[in-house]
């Protein structure tokens, strides 16, 4: 497997596609996570798919679902701006849910609040039908670096 | 009917809650137990699980569904013999340590308060087996949406 860093590089200057980096980590694979790129701006997408149904009833997502591919999209984002990309470890991770997630393509957002030193602060909102309805938005903070740490 | 008349537990109504939702099936999710004050909820470790290829860590979304499933069914046990439909309003996960690669976890989620359209869970996780440190904790409000027939989910 291609180093990280290498992977993240060549992202950047666009000679590997976001989904290489995407399609590193099983848990994104098996949510089926896609990334569509315009210059700089990633949007991350949850394709509609029987295993993230909640309520089959409705259909509903499951919120957890949602809440996971929220959280990826989150560390694939930052990974994108560390200068020594390694990745990052949720701290916590706090979600709202606004509206059901109804069984169709889910797309989300990150914004980076702050990126400090250890720590970084990111915002994540999803939507289905236009980003002015999120249907959920989520904070949540990573650890970037752990040296010194015992753990 | 008196709690001890009727043809089904706690535990029944949560595995057939759990069978109803199709991605914590997906994520191999098992009830453990259940009781009113509280639900245990097991996940095996799985390598499409997670999250961090170099270490084997199992990722943070499968702990936060695991945990999202597990409180809901938590105020199922509150609200039992009713079943009722909980979306999540708000769930707050910190993920304490990082569990070992190849552990199962299992988490413990109470509903320690239950107004008319409201419901205040807690939940705890841990590597199964593990000592006693969680991996995990989480703090969520549930809404209870009033719908007939939502007994239908579990065969009620």
């Amino acid at each position: 497997m291609k180093a990280l860093k290498t992977l993240i590089e060549e992202c950047r200057s666009g000679e590997a596609d976001y989904q290489a980096l995407i399609d590193r980590v099983p848990y994104a694979r098996f949510l089926g996570i896609q990334v569509i790129a315009q210059g700089d701006e990633l949007t991350f997408v949850l394709p509609k798919h029987d295993n993230v149904v909640g309520n089959p009833t409705l259909p509903a997502l499951h919120g957890g679902a949602v809440a996971g591919f929220m959280e990826q999209a989150a560390i694939i984002f930052i990974l994108l701006q560390m200068g020594e990309p390694k990745v990052p470890k949720t701290i916590d991770f706090t979600i709202d849910y606004l509206r059901a997630g109804l069984f169709r393509n889910t797309y989300a957002e990150c914004s980076v609040t702050r990126l400090g030193r250890r720590i970084a602060n990111v915002h994540i909102s999803a939507w289905q039908k236009n980003r002015q309805e999120p249907i959920t938005i989520a904070r949540a903070h990573f650890l970037l670096s752990d040296d010194g740490s015992t753990d | 009917m008196t709690e001890k008349t009727l043809p089904y537990t706690r535990l029944d109504i949560c595995n057939r809650f759990l069978e109803s939702v199709r991605h914590s099936v997906v994520l191999g999710l098992e009830v453990v137990s259940a009781t009113e004050e509280c639900v245990r909820v097991r996940m095996p470790w799985r390598d499409d699980l997670v999250g961090n290829p170099e270490t084997g860590v199992m990722h943070g979304g499968a702990i936060f569904a695991m945990m999202d499933q597990a409180g809901g069914m938590a105020i199922t046990c509150r609200t039992f013999p009713t079943f009722e439909i909980t979306p999540t309003i708000d769930f707050r996960v910190d993920h304490l340590r990082s569990p070992g690669k190849g552990r199962a976890v299992v988490c413990e989620a109470k509903c320690y308060r239950l107004t008319t359209h409201v419901a205040f869970v807690s939940v705890t996780t841990w590597e199964e087996e593990g000592d006693d440190e969680p991996i995990a904790t989480g703090l969520a409000t549930y809404t209870r949406l009033k719908i007939d027939k939502a007994g239908t989910v579990v065969g009620q």
